[in-house]
C-alpha cells in the first residue's frame, strides 16, 4: 500500500513542476507574441508590417524628393535669367550639400564592422555598441583624410548628429541601426584607405578587438541626404558687416 | 500475467503525450523558420524606427511644400526671388557651420591632469585624447548643441579631431591644452551631460581625474569655420540634370 502511494505521489510532484514550467513558458511567450498567437504567425505579422513600414517610408522619401526638384526648378528657371541670381544659385547648392541636405556620389571607400564572434569558451560577448568610441574615431580618420560626406548605415553624419547606446543596439541621427555597422564615405579612395590601414591605426585597432573588418574601395558610393530639419532655437546670427 | 492499474495508467498517458508531441512537431515542420523572441524584438525595433523616419520626412515635406508656395507667389509677381534665395543660401551657411552665431550654452575647460601623483599605473590615463574629446563633443550634441567649437575652431561634420603629442588637431590646425569647448545650447541640458552622474565627463572627472570645468553662460560668441570648402570627388545627385 505504501509503496502504490509514494510511486503516486513522484508522479504528482513531477507533473506539478512540469504545469509550473509549462506555464511560465507561455507567460513568457505570451508577452513577447501576443495572446493566442504562435511566435511564428506573430513573426509573419510583423513582417509584413515592416514592408508596410518600409513601403510607406519610400513613399515619403519619394514625395519629398519630388518637392525638392519642384523647388529646383523654380530656382533654376530664375537663375537662367540672371547672372547674379546663378551665382547665388550655386553658392546655395554648395552649402546646402555641405550642411547634408543633398544627397551626394562619388568614389571613396566602405568600411564593415561586425561584431566579435562569441567567446563560448568564457562567455564573454560584446557588440560595438560597447566601443562607440571606436567609431566616433573612425570619423575622425575620415575627416582627417579629407573625406568629403560620411554615412552610418546610411544615415548623414552632420555637425548634429550624436551616436547612442539604446540598450542593445545604436541609434545614430536618432534612428536605431543593427550590425554590421557600415561607414561609407566619399574622398579620395587612396588617401581614405591608406588613413585607415596604418600600422596601429583604427583598423587595427579594431581588429585587435576582434572586430571583423572589410575596407573596400569604391568608384560610386551614394551617400543619402539629412532627412531631418535643422532649427535653430538658441543660436542667432552675428552680423559682423553690412554686405 | 497481471496488468497492473498503475502501469496501465502511466502507458496511456505515455500514449497520448506522445501522439500530441507527434502532432505538434508535424505541425511545426512546414514552418521551419527559427522564431526566436529576439528576432520579434528586433523586428519591432525595426518598425518603430521606420515609423519615426516617417514622421521626421513629413515635417520636412511640409517645409518644402510651404517653400513651393513661396516661389509659386513670386511666379506671379509678389516677391523677389534674390531675397528668397539670400535667406536660403544664409540659413543653410549658418547650419553648415560658415556663420558666426551667438546664443546661451556652456564652456567647458579640459586640461590634463596636473598632480604631481599619477593615477594608476599607466601615466598615460592622465591625458586627455582624442576619443576623451570626441565623446565630450558626442554627449553635447545628444544634449542638442547647436554649435559647437574647440579654441575657437568650429566644429563641422568634417572637423576631425586627432591627439598629437601635446598638441589637438582639428580642422587641420593646433591646439593646444587647456581644451576650451564653447556649445551652444540649453545651458541646463549641456551642463547635464558633461556633470551628470553616469556620463562620460563624470567618468574622466573622476576615475582619470582629468580636470573638467564646466561654466553656463548668457552669451557665447561661435566663430564660423574659418576656411574654404570645396567638394572635389562628390557629386550631387539631382534628377533631370
Amino acid at each position: 500500500m505504501m509503496k502504490k502511494i509514494k510511486g503516486q505521489f513522484a508522479i504528482a510532484i513531477v507533473s506539478i513542476f512540469l504545469g509550473i514550467i509549462l506555464a511560465l513558458q507561455f507567460k513568457t511567450v505570451t508577452k513577447t507574441v501576443g495572446e493566442g498567437i504562435l511566435p511564428t504567425q506573430r513573426a509573419q505579422q510583423l513582417a509584413i508590417e515592416l514592408k508596410k513600414a518600409q513601403e510607406e517610408r519610400d513613399a515619403a522619401l519619394k514625395a519629398l524628393n519630388e518637392a525638392e526638384n519642384k523647388i529646383a526648378q523654380y530656382e533654376r528657371g530664375e537663375a537662367d535669367n540672371n547672372v547674379y541670381v546663378e551665382n547665388l544659385y550655386n553658392d546655395l547648392e554648395k552649402y546646402r550639400a555641405l550642411a547634408g541636405y543633398v544627397d551626394l556620389q562619388g568614389p571613396g571607400v566602405i568600411i564593415e564592422i561586425y561584431d566579435p564572434p562569441v567567446d563560448v569558451q568564457y562567455g564573454i560577448e560584446y557588440s560595438i555598441v560597447d566601443d562607440i568610441d571606436l567609431i566616433l574615431q573612425t570619423i575622425s580618420v575620415l575627416n582627417a583624410a579629407q573625406a568629403e560626406a560620411i554615412s552610418i548605415n546610411d544615415q548623414r553624419y552632420t555637425a548634429y548628429t550624436e551616436i547612442v547606446r539604446a540598450g542593445d543596439h545604436i541609434e545614430v541621427n536618432g534612428v536605431s541601426i543593427n550590425s554590421p555597422i557600415v561607414i561609407k564615405a566619399i574622398g579620395d579612395p587612396e588617401t581614405l584607405e591608406s588613413a585607415l590601414s596604418i600600422k596601429r591605426g583604427i583598423v587595427w585597432t579594431l581588429r585587435f578587438y576582434d572586430y571583423t573588418v572589410n575596407l573596400i574601395k569604391d568608384d560610386n558610393i551614394v551617400i543619402p541626404k539629412y532627412r531631418k530639419l535643422i532649427e535653430f532655437v538658441y543660436s542667432q546670427p552675428v552680423k559682423e558687416q553690412v554686405n | 500475467m497481471k496488468i497492473n492499474r498503475t502501469d496501465l495508467t502511466v502507458f496511456s498517458v505515455s500514449v497520448i503525450l506522445g501522439i500530441i508531441l507527434a502532432v505538434q512537431v508535424k505541425q511545426k515542420v512546414p514552418q521551419m523558420i527559427p522564431v526566436t523572441l529576439k528576432s520579434i524584438e528586433s523586428t519591432k525595433n525595426e518598425i518603430n524606427a521606420l515609423n519615426k523616419e516617417i514622421e521626421e520626412l513629413k515635417i520636412m515635406i511640409k517645409d518644402k511644400e510651404e517653400k513651393i508656395k513661396t516661389y509659386e507667389s513670386i511666379v506671379s509677381g509678389d516677391e523677389n526671388i534674390v531675397d528668397l534665395l539670400k535667406e536660403e543660401l544664409y540659413k543653410n551657411k549658418a547650419v553648415a557651420g560658415f556663420e558666426t552665431v551667438k546664443g546661451p550654452g556652456i564652456i567647458v575647460k579640459m586640461e590634463d591632469n596636473m598632480d604631481e601623483n599619477a593615477f594608476g599605473q599607466s601615466f598615460d590615463l592622465d591625458l586627455i585624447h582624442d576619443a576623451d574629446v570626441l565623446r565630450i563633443i558626442n554627449d553635447l550634441r545628444v544634449a542638442g548643441a547647436e554649435a559647437i567649437s574647440i579654441n575657437g575652431q568650429r566644429v563641422l561634420s568634417m572637423s576631425e579631431i586627432k591627439c598629437g603629442g601635446p598638441v589637438i588637431r582639428i580642422n587641420g590646425k593646433s591646439v593646444g591644452v587647456p581644451i576650451y569647448i564653447k556649445a551652444i545650447g540649453d545651458p541646463q541640458l549641456l551642463s547635464a551631460a558633461i556633470n551628470a552622474p553616469n556620463t562620460y565627463g563624470y567618468a574622466l572627472k573622476t576615475i582619470d581625474q582629468i580636470s573638467i570645468e564646466t561654466t553656463m553662460e548668457d552669451e557665447i560668441i561661435i566663430p564660423a569655420y574659418s576656411g574654404a570648402f570645396e567638394f572635389k570627388y562628390a557629386k550631387p545627385i539631382r534628377e533631370g540634370d
